[in-house]
């Protein structure tokens, strides 16, 4: 983003003054509430922190790859920073970032698994452009990291156009990790993402999907399982901006120890949008005293014609289930681990590609042995 | 093989078993009958070592070692089990899957080494045609959306795969039609063998019909208050509890 482009260099311009305006997102904002960035930077500066370092590894075929710290190619230009909504850490995202990745996958082509690894702190942009019927699959890893990773996203699916889009956030005790992700998904378009978040000092994966065309769908699930005094926020906004779309999220979280799981879910329903379909599940096991899950599904309705349901609960391992499997000669870490995979699984078993579910289930695993 | 004697149990704060006695030798089906309330599920509960039954006073000694210290998955490891009148449902956890779990959990407690799948695959397999079990309900959840008669069947299934030396059976008549009854006490009557003993428990003599005691106790207040042969269980449903209740008393 160096490119001497003078649209970019104005919205640039604008984003850094959104984020001088609003400022590092702090508890007394209500979008923020469970998620004080202020409190977990401290004294660290925001703007002073460089770029994040990434590296892309798979199947490269079918995607152009567009590395944004050199120049700008004109379909980069078309798009970046064109979808919002633009809040205080996607400004920032964009107002300081110095490079970033843009992906693009032409008509009809089908590309992936595509893996993209953040290795550092810092602020960066990417950027993915599915053309009319293109598909994509992208594994994108957050690695630990000391300080904070902020990164801005956006993706602009076009008419019949899939993105399965899988982002796991490892575990990383002192890092401060942001992603704000922004989806337009066109006619009859999909956005399949998982979010596999294993807690940082403060982490949160903030998706705003604006299903904008027809028989766009988007179907969000996740999981975390937290210890220690890690922290993982997973906050959506779905819009059912036009009629007979749908949208489906399945969220399970597991916390032990002194660990914070949030999870944050707004489906709105625009007026006329009739024929929209959503559903959201979110769903917490406590596995210590001192360990806090906080669910807030929220649904903002202004159409007549729509099917919406939400639920959220929170509780603890069920005695009796726990009990059943002693009985039977389980011992009782054995029994608790049973339980809480059982629990788990099945919003990782939405992932449809089999290595990556694979993959992601393992990591649920390593963390869990980690945990108990 | 088991003696309990002046067995105090408290659940919630409230005293429910109040100085039982009870003592059953190997090879023995004995039957424990009581009106509701009589304490008969803190009996079962007690014995397999659920937390919140605690032991006030008195023991249950088990071949010679006292249990009350015991965690329930030790008390499984040494042979004792208990069909629950309310199997539980566990979602996410296939039922195949669990039955490998528990019986390598089992046998790894008493030292002895652990079967691969298939070797616990042909087990089950064997066990479930006797019983009725298909191979469908095997891999789904355990006991998710099973009907009444299908998870009692399991239940024995599971007596049959892990062979306890000594039976709980906890109302085990409970929701079952007549059908489902009889084939659960084929499944029970031929796991009777002279060194496994059982207890039956039980509100109704009906099930006695068909897994015939060799014993049987009334239990009422939190004590065994009359004891006899088979036929006091006719006498109980002839009576009533209340009457027999009176007599004793």
């Amino acid at each position: 983003m160096n490119a001497p482009v003078p649209f970019l260099d104005a919205r640039r311009a604008e984003a850094l003054e959104t984020f001088r305006v609003k400022g590092v997102p702090h508890r007394r904002i209500e979008e923020w509430k469970y998620s004080d960035v202020r409190s977990a930077l401290g004294a660290n500066d925001v703007a002073e922190i460089g770029t994040a370092q990434w590296r892309i590894e798979g199947a490269t075929e079918n995607v152009e790859i567009a590395d944004l710290s050199g120049d700008t190619p004109q379909w980069v230009c078309d798009h970046l920073a064109t979808i919002g909504p633009h809040n205080a850490m996607e400004s920032a995202s964009l107002a300081f970032a110095q490079g970033g990745i843009a992906l693009r996958v032409s008509k009809s082509k089908a590309a992936g698994p595509l893996r993209l690894n953040w290795t550092s702190h810092g602020h960066a942009r990417i950027l993915i452009v599915l053309e009319e019927g293109a598909s994509l699959k992208l594994v994108e890893k957050h690695a630990k990291s000391s300080g904070l990773r902020n990164i801005g996203t956006e993706i602009s699916l076009a008419n019949n156009a899939q993105l399965s889009h899988i982002a796991v956030g490892e575990k990383s005790d002192q890092g401060v990790r942001i992603e704000t992700i922004a989806v337009s998904a066109n006619r009859n378009a999909r956005y399949n993402a998982h979010f596999a978040n294993f807690g940082a000092r403060l982490s949160r994966f903030d998706i705003t999907v604006a299903l904008e065309g027809e028989g766009s769908e988007a179907h969000i699930n996740g999981v975390s399982a937290l210890g220690g005094e890690t922290h993982a926020d997973v906050t959506t906004h779905v819009i059912h901006a036009v009629g007979h779309t749908q949208s489906t999220q399945l969220f399970k979280k597991a916390a032990a120890g002194k660990s914070r799981a949030v999870y944050q879910g707004r489906v709105t329903v625009k007026e006329g949008a009739n024929g929209s379909d959503s559903r959201q599940t979110a769903k917490g096991i406590l596995l210590g005293e001192r360990a806090e899950i906080d669910l807030k599904p929220e649904l903002i309705i202004f159409a007549d014609d729509v099917k919406c349901a939400h639920g959220a609960a929170v509780g603890d391992l069920e005695a009796e289930q726990l009990f059943y499997l002693r009985a039977r000669g389980l011992p009782e870490t054995e029994a608790r681990n049973l339980l809480i995979r059982a629990f788990l699984e099945d919003a990782v078993l939405e992932i449809a590609d089999e290595t990556i579910r694979a993959e992601v289930w393992h990591d649920v695993e390593a963390a869990l042995e980690a945990m108990i | 093989m088991l003696e309990i004697k002046d067995l105090h149990v408290t659940v919630d704060g409230k005293e429910i078993l109040k100085g039982l006695t009870l003592s059953i030798k190997a090879g023995e089906v004995h039957a424990v009958m009581g009106p509701n309330g009589s304490g008969k599920s803190t009996l079962s509960y007690a014995l397999a070592g659920r937390a919140g039954c605690d032991v006030t006073k008195g023991s249950i000694f088990y071949r010679g070692e006292d249990l009350t210290a015991l965690a329930p998955e030790e008390r499984a490891a040494k042979g004792i089990f208990l069909a629950m009148q309310y199997p539980v449902e566990i979602p996410g956890v296939t039922t195949l899957t669990f039955l490998k779990a528990a019986l390598n959990a089992q046998r790894r407690a008493r030292g002895e080494s652990e079967l691969d799948a298939m070797s616990v695959l042909k087990l089950v397999r064997e066990k479930a045609k006797t019983l009725n079990v298909p191979e469908e309900m095997l891999r789904r959840a355990l006991n998710v959306g099973f009907s009444g008669g299908e998870k009692k069947r399991l239940e024995t299934l599971q007596m049959a795969l892990f062979e306890p030396a000594f039976a709980i059976l906890d109302e085990t008549d409970s929701g079952l039609d007549i059908d489902a009854l009889k084939l659960v006490a084929e499944g029970v009557n031929a796991l009777r063998s002279p060194d496994r003993a059982m207890l039956v428990i039980t509100h109704y003599q009906r099930l006695l019909n068909y897994i015939v005691p060799d014993r049987v106790h009334v239990l009422a207040g939190g004590r065994i208050v009359a004891e006899g042969g088979k036929e006091l269980a006719h006498e109980l449903e002839a009576k009533g509890y209340a009457q027999i209740v009176k007599d004793a008393a």
